[in-house]
């Protein structure tokens, strides 16, 4: 239902993401068919391709041109699904989106592999695009996306980090790819430098509050909603912005004790559950959220007149409200 | 150029690719990258047999060993007990290694290489996935399956830089020491992926070091041939018939 509702805020766009779709499956095409079915897996979870999506709007303020546009969409979207099968590896995580992780389907080296090959045809497939700032950018953003996650290891079962740890990590582990949809789309269609900058704030802003939306939803929303069971994230031991909110709690502190020794039940996860939703953690959490919001719609503001001002608007405040 | 040079061009490459792929926080829990000393030879070849070598070719080398290291690392992942924190990170040191090769390539421009690193990442993908697939291999396809490992990355970097006419003793040199290795694996009573595979291939009236054996003996004939007829210079063929253990002694 939410993801129907996002697809209409760019049915406009349908018939390009349809481009970009058919794209996706193709640059995977594998004389292995243990790889492709592999690499496809993942694909055909349906993610919600928001990475393609904030491209094609931004390209959309400049010179837009599919053909050229898509060059950047698809990496970037393959590059997100890679690092999600290497995720899975180190999240242990058999389950995504509803359906079983490559890794538990085959094993971690199959995961391993099918990953390192989607890696493999995101780049190739950038190299249509000859522009040395792209790949400059997109190589940046990728060592990033690593050391976020690397600082995220680190962070485990550590309450004591304060919320500068927290948006240094989820920039790195989300802001980032987003910024550099939004950049990297501008710059493929040829926009003014003051325009590029404007979407790459936009992206950015976007991308954070997305990230803690997420981080709330691990929360709030439903096991069925989430495809896995919620709490996942602390569980794993990640800190995330309502925790680190509620980190004076003395029942979540002995919560994350016995999550680093692996000692958790059931009935305690359910509980630790309502102590989260119950607290105001949720609602300070949707203010921060809020705030990087009202920071992604001033970067609006300032683009030169467009409709595309609108989609962006519209989808800043669905992932705002999203429940997904 | 005698054989201590050549080790101590090694080294400093080495040295250069560390440099490149340094991250303290990954040190702190692991290993340095795995750099295989026989494939920097190879890549180096070009180089020690007298060709032109400018910076943007040293880099483009360098680029090559930090792909190698990328692979090397997502090959220490268990199939089923990943969980410790040094293999989570060991998932996180290949990827990272991955992004600093494209990003060294991204900052000289060089598209080319990185589309055919690309390629060659890719296919050597789909030959390792192959001991998943349920299809039943020949003895043939598994020899194919190590080509690619050893040598595809460095044949796409002769190719770029018309190093072609290396291609022969690049491949039969990396692949003969590794089967010369997986040999002594074997006859040590150890185990490893090829040697499982080849084994599953087997006729009853077959054994593992017969078939090895055979086709090591094989490579050594051809590599000796191929030197005799080479224009690498002379201390070059000495180092690798030594390396490959081809010397007359």
């Amino acid at each position: 239902m939410e993801k129907m509702k996002l697809k209409m805020l760019y049915t406009d766009l349908k018939q390009d993401i349809d481009i970009i779709e058919k794209e996706l499956e193709e640059a995977l095409n594998s004389s292995s068919h243990l790889i492709y079915e592999a690499s496809l897996h993942l694909l055909q979870a349906g993610g919600k391709r928001i990475r393609p999506v904030f491209v094609l709007i931004s390209a959309k303020f400049g010179n837009y041109d599919i053909d050229r546009v898509k060059n950047i969409a698809v990496p970037l979207e393959l590059i997100h699904s890679a690092s999600l099968v290497h995720d899975d590896v180190i999240d242990n995580s058999d389950m995504r989106r509803g359906q079983h992780t490559v890794k538990a389907q085959w094993n971690n080296r199959v995961a391993m592999h099918t990953g390192d090959y989607i890696f493999a045809r995101a780049l190739e497939y950038v190299t249509k695009i000859e522009n040395k700032k792209v790949h400059q950018i997109l190589a940046h953003t990728m060592v990033e996306i690593v050391n976020g996650e690397v600082i995220q290891i680190e962070d485990k079962f550590r309450l004591h980090q304060n919320l500068k740890d927290y948006f240094r990590r989820i920039k790195r582990k989300t802001a980032l790819l987003i910024e550099s949809s939004c950049e990297l789309g501008a710059i493929v269609a040829d926009c003014d430098p003051k325009v590029v900058k404007n979407l790459k704030r936009y992206g950015y802003y976007v991308g954070m509050s997305y990230q803690i939306i997420d981080d709330i939803l691990d929360f709030t929303s439903t096991d069925k909603e989430l495809g896995k069971p919620a709490g996942s994230d602390l569980l794993q031991g990640n800190i995330t912005l309502p925790i680190l909110l509620l980190k004076d709690h003395q029942e979540i502190q002995q919560f994350i004790e016995r999550a680093s020794n692996g000692t958790v039940t059931e009935q305690e996860r359910l509980e630790m559950l309502q102590i989260v939703r119950n607290s105001d953690a949720i609602k300070k959490s949707m203010q921060i959220s809020n705030q990087y919001l009202v920071k992604a719609l001033k970067e609006v503001e300032a683009l030169p007149n467009n409709p595309m001002k609108k989609k962006l608007r519209d989808v800043a405040l669905f992932i705002g409200k999203r429940k997904f | 150029m005698d054989a201590t040079y050549i080790k101590k061009k090694i080294e400093q490459f080495k040295t250069t690719i560390n440099n490149q792929l340094h991250h303290s926080t990954l040190l702190k829990y692991i290993d340095d990258p795995i750099l295989n000393d026989e494939q920097l030879f190879y890549l180096l070849l070009p180089l020690f047999n007298g060709e032109q070598w400018d910076e943007d070719l040293n880099i483009s080398a360098v680029t090559v060993a930090m792909v190698h290291a990328s692979l090397n690392e997502h090959e220490k992942i268990d199939e089923y007990h990943a969980t410790s924190k040094e293999q989570q990170l060991t998932v996180l040191s290949g990827d990272y290694y991955s992004g600093r090769y494209y990003q060294a390539l991204a900052n000289t421009g060089n598209v080319l290489l990185i589309r055919e690193m690309s390629k060659g990442i890719a296919t050597r993908c789909e030959q390792q996935i192959k001991v998943y697939e349920k299809n039943k291999l020949t003895i043939q396809d598994w020899f194919d399956y190590i080509v690619s490992i050893e040598t595809e990355l460095i044949n796409k970097f002769y190719s770029i830089y018309e190093f072609d006419k290396y291609y022969t003793i690049m491949t039969n040199g990396l692949v003969l020491q590794r089967l010369q290795r997986e040999l002594l694996n074997y006859q040590n009573g150890q185990t490893s992926t090829f040697i499982k595979m080849i084994q599953s291939c087997l006729d009853s009236s077959d054994s593992f070091d017969k078939v090895i054996g055979q086709k090591v003996n094989k490579l050594k004939d051809q590599t000796n041939e191929f030197l005799q007829t080479s224009t690498l210079n002379d201390e070059l063929k000495l180092y690798i018939k030594n390396q490959l253990a081809l010397v007359q002694k």
